[in-house]
């Protein structure tokens, strides 16, 4: 398969926010009112329309932020009708919005299925109103249970819901209630991510004062192992690090990106990654509404991957999956087999017990999953062998 | 200039009483700078010193002052203000007739003044009391008047100064024509002349300072440094006024420098004597001595690619610096790279800064040890710089270890206090006697190796920073030691190996494994960590497996920074040492040093 036959996404970022999460280093605004909102839109609409369509079949459009259930969904509405004006829809598109439980109504959710979108990415993070007081979140754990059920009555039959562990001071018993209370809801996909700290962010500069504390590693660890055994235990799969689906509602618009599959990307700051050009836009909302309306390409920076960046790229990537990396599928796009380009560093990884090398597919052990990075480390820069004609 | 109009003198103080601070008021009140010229503390050149307030490397400024009617030729020299360089102020002192002893006007009397004072009269140098910041509100004079009387120095016409204020700087002056002997030599006498300090200039070669004791130098002359036998012609003449002026003669009594191609300070060592090739002095100057490291530490690159580069820049410091040694060494834990010998662990920290800073090296240094003389039952005697090589047990008939002469300046109410610091350094009490009815001096002998590192630190925090500390070496002295060796993951760390007194090895070896227990990361396996002694296993820590160590979050828009982030993490192992596959950081070799602090 050439990479120009590739299954391809685009990514739409939606940077308004209510208000600004505690731990969020994202680009996000807040204070901005109707009229930016459809000036953006309209902007997102018009470097659409400039954007150079790949070959491949559309699989996914997705709706990220900031908190794209914050504005009104006529105007998501019209940028799926702009895209469908240009791309045919693949049979099985996915088309996902992150919804912030706080910011939506039976109507809002009825529009946005209408208008063709069918995976909802509800941020729920806590079931302790504490813990959401805490973090600044703009719900609490009734919003979120209404959200659940406002969405399926909206006729939405794949939901996934985000939830967050080793919280300042979250206990064990804490995170158990919040994943049992989700699995309560039925959700066809969870993404359980551990608290990063970013740099900059009020949570960090919390920290830095004393003001909260984190939980001992060793207990943030025990959550997440505890965790995927519940979740595999009710019938969600761990597909990747920190994602669980039912059977067949693996995202597919994230397993562009672990799969190094092209995607394009609309908006302030946006990334988007085709055949080895990985560019951005300028994350200042009002400079990019102004550049797009100038005429003017919005983006800010870009890289280029080598060969053999892309090769390494997509193997600490594809690792992250429990699928693993599919030799098959290396080779047709690399027009070599991994484990031969990389030999020396799979067979340190072997060694070590973190990776496994069958016939088809190269995969992260368990103990390979819980220190992914090592693994990433040594792929980061490894050399390649010579290609042997 | 005529012998009897010449004046040599220096400033000695404890450190902060305002030495520096006075020798630019003399320099800009005699006009030798206008003040437009003068950059604060004009006479500490190296950078470092700047940042660091300290002298390190003595100088010699040539002032001319009218004093009733009379022109005089005023030589500054001076010295450096810590004690790892005592032997070069010794030298400088060595140099003068005078000198000024400035005493800070709240402070009063400091350890470091009476050392000072001590090695000035035993040079017999004429004292100029000078009593320093008298502008503070603090400033108690009449007090500081007593105490001087009190260590045997008449204070009661001593000047009463403010340098920041430039208050009193002309009584000063005047002071050292009044009191400071002329220099005595004989013109007519073979050349002698005293080495007080040297520094290379990439140009010239090295510079020597001298101090013309007897006859006269010229330029042309074929000189030979007596104590290296070494011989040179004079290419070059000059004073520092205090920007180098060239000369084409120095006489007796005169203070400057010259150039003669010399290309390594070795050549020219601190305290030797110049004189004629053809018309050689009978006897060298008194007092000279070979520069003697007493503290060592191994110094590695991290990058082993680096390690010629390290010897280069050792090589270059060392023509500069006559007190610094090295030698190649091997460890199994951090592969090649030298054991060099310091005069004291602030001479340590300025070469070690010098070497990452100037030269752009990134160095592991390994904890700082004294050096051991330890007689085999042989009866063969060795010099031990490294803990690491230090014979079994059962070869060793007695260590010994250096041990100096401590006079601890405090309040009297922390007597008790100080004491019982010197108790836990293994000091043996030699000596109190009381500077007035609220200040006391004790006198202590203590084992070099236990106070080279916090000890100072301690002593402040213990009397609330009121006591001062000086020190000077004095001899070896047996002691019940033992090799402490640390092994990770089974292995012994060579370069983690330190000599502990028998009585305190349990203690030491348990803060040892527990500091290094929180500075080692964890690793993809469990690493135990043991003290040991001989084959017996004193404490034991364990670092336990990592558990986790994996991205959270990784999507589109986070990809490229997500592998720069993993990138930078690299780097950061690559600055590890791994040793039988355990990465140690940096800070872990010096971990040592850091077990008595809470």
């Amino acid at each position: 398969m050439s990479p120009f036959t590739l299954p391809w996404g685009l990514y739409v970022h939606i940077p308004f926010c209510q208000a600004r999460c505690t731990y969020c280093d994202f680009n996000t605004v807040t204070g901005m009112g109707e009229g930016d909102h459809i000036r953006y839109v309209e902007a997102l609409v018009r470097e659409w329309s400039g954007e150079e369509i790949p070959d491949g079949p559309m699989v996914s459009i997705f709706f990220g932020g900031g908190t794209p259930s914050l504005i009104d969904p006529q105007l998501l509405a019209q940028v799926i009708q702009a895209v469908r004006a240009r791309v045919p829809f693949a049979a099985e598109m996915e088309i996902t919005v992150e919804t912030n439980p706080g910011t939506v109504t039976d109507d809002k959710l009825r529009i946005l299925r209408e208008a063709g979108v069918n995976r909802l990415s509800i941020g729920a993070q806590a079931r302790q109103n504490a813990h959401l007081i805490a973090l600044n979140r703009i719900h609490d754990v009734a919003a979120i249970d209404d959200t659940v059920r406002m969405a399926r009555a909206a006729g939405f039959a794949n939901i996934s819901l985000d939830a967050i562990y080793g919280l300042p001071g979250q206990t064990m018993a804490e995170w158990q209630e919040t994943v049992e209370g989700l699995l309560r809801l039925g959700p066809q996909h969870l993404s359980l991510y551990a608290l990063i700290v970013e740099a900059g962010t009020p949570l960090q500069q919390q920290l830095e004062r004393g003001a909260i504390r984190l939980p001992h590693d060793d207990v943030t660890a025990e959550m997440a192992d505890w965790a995927e055994q519940r979740l595999t235990d009710a019938g969600l799969l761990p597909y990747e690090i920190s994602n669980y689906a039912q059977p067949g509602y693996e995202s597919r618009h994230n397993r562009l990106y672990w799969q190094l599959e092209p995607y394009l990307a609309l908006g302030a700051g946006a990334h988007a990654y085709v055949e080895g050009r990985r560019w951005w836009n300028m994350r200042g909302v009002r400079r990019y509404m102004e550049m797009v309306e100038d005429g003017r390409d919005p983006m800010d920076n870009e890289e280029k991957l080598s060969r053999d960046e892309e090769m390494r790229e997509y193997l600490w990537l594809g690792l992250r999956q429990r699928r693993g990396v599919v030799r098959m599928e290396f080779q047709d796009r690399f027009g070599r087999d991994p484990v031969v380009v990389f030999e020396p560093a799979f067979a340190a990884l072997n060694e070590q017990s973190l990776v496994t090398v069958s016939p088809a597919a190269i995969q992260l052990t368990r103990r390979g999953r819980d220190v992914a990075n090592v693994v990433a480390r040594a792929l980061v820069d490894a050399s390649p062998s010579e290609a042997h004609s | 200039m005529d012998q009897q109009h010449i004046r040599n003198f220096s400033i000695i103080a404890h450190i902060d009483h305002g030495k520096s601070t006075l020798a630019d008021r003399l320099i800009e009140t005699t006009g030798t700078l206008t003040s437009r010229e003068m950059a604060p503390q004009v006479l500490d050149s190296m950078e470092l010193e700047r940042e660091r307030g300290i002298t390190i490397k003595a100088q010699a400024v040539r002032l001319f002052y009218e004093h009733q009617g009379e022109t005089y030729e005023l030589n500054l020299i001076d010295t450096p203000g810590h004690v790892d360089f005592t032997y070069e102020v010794s030298r400088a002192l060595q140099a003068c007739e005078g000198a000024l002893l400035v005493v800070d006007a709240a402070q009063g009397v400091e350890a470091q003044t009476l050392a000072n004072l001590y090695m000035a009269l035993d040079n017999d140098l004429s004292i100029v009391p000078v009593i320093n910041k008298i502008d503070l509100p603090s400033a108690e004079p009449e007090r500081v008047i007593e105490e001087l009387m009190e260590i045997g120095v008449d204070g009661t016409d001593a000047a009463l100064v403010s340098a920041k204020q430039g208050i009193g700087i002309e009584r000063v002056l005047a002071e050292v024509v009044e009191k400071v002997p002329p220099p005595s030599g004989d013109p007519a006498s073979p050349l002698r002349a005293l080495i007080f300090d040297s520094r290379f200039d990439s140009y010239k070669g090295v510079l020597v300072y001298i101090r013309v004791t007897d006859g006269q130098i010229k330029v042309g002359d074929r000189i030979r440094f007596m104590a290296t036998a070494k011989e040179f012609e004079v290419t070059e003449m000059g004073v520092f006024g205090p920007h180098p002026l060239p000369v084409d003669r120095l006489s007796t009594g005169e203070v400057g420098f010259f150039a003669a191609q010399i290309k390594t300070v070795q050549d020219t060592r601190v305290g030797d004597t110049v004189t004629h090739a053809d018309r050689p002095a009978r006897e060298p100057l008194p007092g000279y001595r070979p520069a003697q490291p007493m503290v060592y530490s191994g110094l590695y690159p991290v990058d082993s690619q680096d390690y010629g580069r390290l010897r280069e820049a050792l090589e270059k410091l060392q023509l500069n610096d006559a007190a610094l040694t090295f030698e190649p060494e091997t460890s199994a834990a951090l592969g090649f790279g030298f054991r060099a010998g310091f005069l004291g662990l602030l001479h340590m920290e300025v070469i070690q800064e010098r070497l990452e800073r100037e030269y752009d090296l990134t160095l592991i240094t390994t904890a700082p040890n004294v050096v051991y003389e330890v007689q085999l039952i042989t009866g063969e005697v060795l010099r031990v710089d490294n803990p690491a090589l230090l014979p079994p047990a059962g070869d060793i008939a007695v260590i010994e270890e250096p041990v100096v002469e401590a006079n601890i300046i405090t309040p009297s109410d922390y007597i008790g206090a100080v004491m019982e610091l010197a108790q836990e350094r293994r000091g043996t009490y030699t000596n109190l006697s009381y500077l007035d009815n609220v200040r006391a001096m004790l006198t202590y002998r203590l084992p070099l190796g236990e106070i080279m590192y916090d000890f100072f630190d301690q002593l402040k925090s213990r009397t609330r920073g009121y006591a001062s500390l000086d020190y000077q070496l004095d001899g070896m002295q047996a002691a019940d030691l033992v090799r402490m060796d640390i092994l990770l993951n089974g292995e012994v760390v060579d370069a983690l190996s330190t000599i502990v007194h028998k009585d305190r090895a349990y203690q030491k070896g348990r803060a040892l494994a527990e500091k290094l227990r929180d500075l080692i990361p964890r690793q993809l396996f469990e690493v135990p960590i043991q003290a040991a002694i001989g084959s017996r296993v004193i404490a034991r820590e364990t670092v336990k497996a990592m558990r986790k160590d994996v991205l959270a979050k990784c999507y589109g828009g986070d990809i490229t920074r997500k592998r720069k982030l993993l990138e930078k993490q690299k780097e950061g192992k690559r600055r590890m040492k791994s040793v039988g596959n355990v990465e140690i950081p940096q800070e872990a070799f010096m971990a040592i040093l850091r077990v008595d602090e809470q």
